[in-house]
């Protein structure tokens, strides 16, 4: 009896002192499928147990504060943006990073988001890439079409998709928070305002009534009103129709590989004469009132590092922002998107990069662009008023 | 004396409640109040957000009555205010009016009331296929009359009216239940008084049914504003104020000065406002129920 007691007390005590740390992130479904086998593997060579929960950072943002306030915190490593990183690192609600992750072992500029005055406060974890227009290699040698090489022939097969009577529109628009918008909105600056203006713009060193932007920004709004973009409808939506054959093109990120029934159907341009692509990296923190400091740290270091990256890139979807992984661990498709990445600037994405109320003003506006092409110059004042200023 | 020593009890068991109500209700308030006349870093600033806050086209743009959509935040409101209230109290009393007695009556209330049974961020979803292009119930109705299909949430001039309508079939269900309650409390010889003098269906209705329902009328105005007032779920679901601003609402306002902008000193200027405006509207109507009883 006494043994068997001894046995209960020394099982209760042992899986109180077990140390299991809470990652929060924003993936469910299949990209959740994708991501915890990385978990999985951290466990097994560590033996720390992890539990992972689901939270978007819409969220997140709504009871981080609060959290905060009272010195608590309901993750040890948290995904957010990184905006949202920089001003509660400032804040010193957030670990710094810097004797745990070595920033020379990322893409030069992986970490600037998550950088203040030189301090780390987040790491930067796999990415995705929005390399352009997806389209269906089946749909175009069906109807003859080829793949633009200048602006001229991008117009000139909008118009030629535009007259196709089965297609709503030639290109599908994403709707939902606004980040599709945005995403296309980004490439059409970087193109025609070259890589550097995302940089200025993210700093405001850029007006956006400046010649630069507003060329860009007239481009889009053209497109939009002859009518090549369709109608914003959700974005998970729009991706369906769009490969049922109601759109001809779309504009998403790398992770659209894993959303659709043939991967190897897919094919890509970018808009000619484009010469950086978003590289939109996800952001991981520790913060400051983790029960565990030390295992977070190892966690994300790990997560972050080399290791990590290997495993959430063999699942597919997933672009590593840490240098030296083999391209071979890539699956073919992802093989393709991860090279494109070296021909071109790899650009900050601008809106979660500034985040806040510009983010949710730009998503907004653009929403209005796109089913009201005649308001650029509100649009554009309006964006002005809540962009950042140096 | 035993009415002094209740009153000794009545204190006592009031506290809890009291308590409660203070560290939840009247703290915040106050507190919210409080941070309203200071800036980020503490400093106190006075009226200072307050004009930023009611001059910032956020919360009224002026320019859009020329342009269009979006009028601001307030405007919004106000808008929401004179076309749902309306609409809540005449399709909700006649409702009542029509189903009572009818065989079956008592399920179509039901399935009017379920707009109220449903979350409100389901409500904000349903809307959303409502007014869609391909999906929607209004574009397949429309259609019969040879309208084009088009998704009314998306658009500036039509989003706000989408999302007030929508609204409409959730929130009359609670009016329905209310006049329906107050017309079974009408009792039966005025109306059999009013046949005797000859009066007919629209004379009773407006001389004796409208009158003797006026309490009930006060209690659905003064709920449906303050809920007017707060609506917020609806329309963060379906076009999360947008496009552009077109169908922004002041507690939406509210939401992102504090989370997105992370600015909760402009938060507590609009959430303050906001009451003040509650308070202004509900405040005559509570008082005419007073004076009526008096």
């Amino acid at each position: 009896m006494i043994k068997k007691l001894t046995f209960l007390v020394l099982l209760v005590a042992a899986m109180s002192l077990a140390t299991t740390l809470t990652v929060i992130g924003p993936w469910a479904g299949t990209e959740m499928d994708k991501f915890v086998p990385v978990l999985n593997e951290f466990t097994k060579q560590t033996g720390i147990d992890i539990e992972y929960k689901i939270y978007r950072a819409e969220d997140l943002v709504n009871v981080l504060p609060a959290q905060f306030l009272s010195k608590k915190a309901p993750g040890d490593v948290i995904f957010m943006w990184a905006n949202f990183i920089r001003e509660y690192g400032k804040k010193g609600h957030i670990m710094p990073l810097g004797n745990v992750i070595n920033s020379e072992e990322y893409l030069p500029g992986a970490l600037n988001a998550v950088t203040v005055n030189g301090e780390l406060y987040g790491s930067a974890y796999t990415g995705k890439v929005k390399p352009g227009f997806w389209y269906r290699k089946s749909f175009f040698s069906e109807h003859g079409l080829k793949v633009p090489t200048s602006w001229d022939e991008f117009v000139g097969l909008l118009e030629k998709l535009k007259n196709m009577p089965n297609l709503n529109a030639p290109i599908a628009s994403g709707n939902g928070v606004g980040w599709p918008l945005s995403d296309v909105t980004e490439h059409f600056l970087a193109t025609f305002g070259g890589p550097k203006l995302t940089y200025d713009l993210i700093e405001g060193n850029i007006l956006w009534d400046s010649y630069t932007v507003r060329n860009g920004l007239e481009k889009l709004a053209s497109l939009i009103s002859k009518g090549y973009f369709g109608e914003p409808t959700e974005w998970t939506m729009a991706l369906q129709q769009w490969w049922a054959g109601d759109y001809a093109l779309y504009f998403m990120g790398s992770w659209i590989t894993g959303m659709v029934d043939d991967p190897n159907d897919l094919g890509v341009f970018a808009l000619p004469g484009a010469k950086g692509v978003v590289f939109g990296a996800d952001y991981a923190f520790v913060p400051k009132y983790t029960k565990y400091p030390d295992e977070a740290k190892r966690l994300i270091a790990w997560l972050c590092g080399r290791e990590g990256q290997t495993v959430q890139v063999s699942q597919g979807g997933h672009v590593a922002t840490v240098k030296g992984i083999d391209l071979a661990n890539y699956p073919p498709v992802d093989r393709e998107i991860a090279k494109i990445i070296q021909g071109v600037t790899a650009l900050p994405d601008l809106d979660d990069t500034i985040g806040g109320e510009f983010q949710t003003t730009f998503w907004d506006q653009l929403k209005l662009l796109w089913v009201s092409p005649d308001r650029l110059d509100d649009v554009i004042n309006v964006i002005q008023e809540k962009a950042p200023r140096r | 004396m035993p009415r002094k020593r209740g009153s000794k009890y009545a204190a006592f068991f009031l506290l809890p409640a009291l308590i409660m109500l203070a560290v939840f209700v009247i703290y915040p308030v106050g507190r919210t109040a409080y941070i309203s006349f200071f800036d980020e870093n503490g400093t106190f600033v006075g009226l200072k957000n307050y004009s930023k806050v009611l001059t910032s086209r956020e919360i009224i743009d002026l320019s859009g009555f020329s342009r269009g959509f979006p009028l601001g935040a307030l405007v919004h409101n106000i808008i929401w205010i004179a076309i749902h209230l309306p609409l809540t109290i005449i399709l909700g009393l006649s409702l009542a009016v029509l189903l009572k007695g009818v065989k079956g009556g008592s399920v179509i209330k039901s399935i009017v009331f379920l707009g109220m049974v449903m979350p409100m961020i389901v409500g904000g979803v349903m809307i959303n296929f409502m007014f869609d292009r391909n999906l929607g119930i209004v574009n397949a109705f429309l259609g019969l009359f040879g309208f084009q299909a088009k998704s009314w949430t998306v658009y500036p001039d039509s989003a706000l009216l989408s999302l007030i309508f929508g609204s409409v079939w959730l929130w009359t269900g609670f009016s329905v239940i209310l006049y329906s309650a107050g017309l079974e409390t009408i009792p039966k010889d005025y109306y059999e008084a009013a046949e005797l003098d000859g009066a007919g269906p629209w004379k009773t209705f407006t001389k004796i049914t409208i009158p003797l329902l006026k309490p009930i009328t006060v209690v659905v105005a003064t709920m449906t504003l303050l809920w007017e007032l707060k609506i917020f779920d609806i329309v963060y679901v379906t076009t999360a104020g947008g496009p552009g601003g077109a169908s922004n609402v002041m507690a939406l306002q509210m939401y992102i000065c504090a989370f997105r902008a992370l600015d909760f000193n402009r938060a507590a200027v609009v959430a303050v406002i906001l009451t003040l405006f509650t308070l202004l509207v509900s405040i005559p109507l509570v008082r005419s129920v007073r004076d009526d009883k008096r």
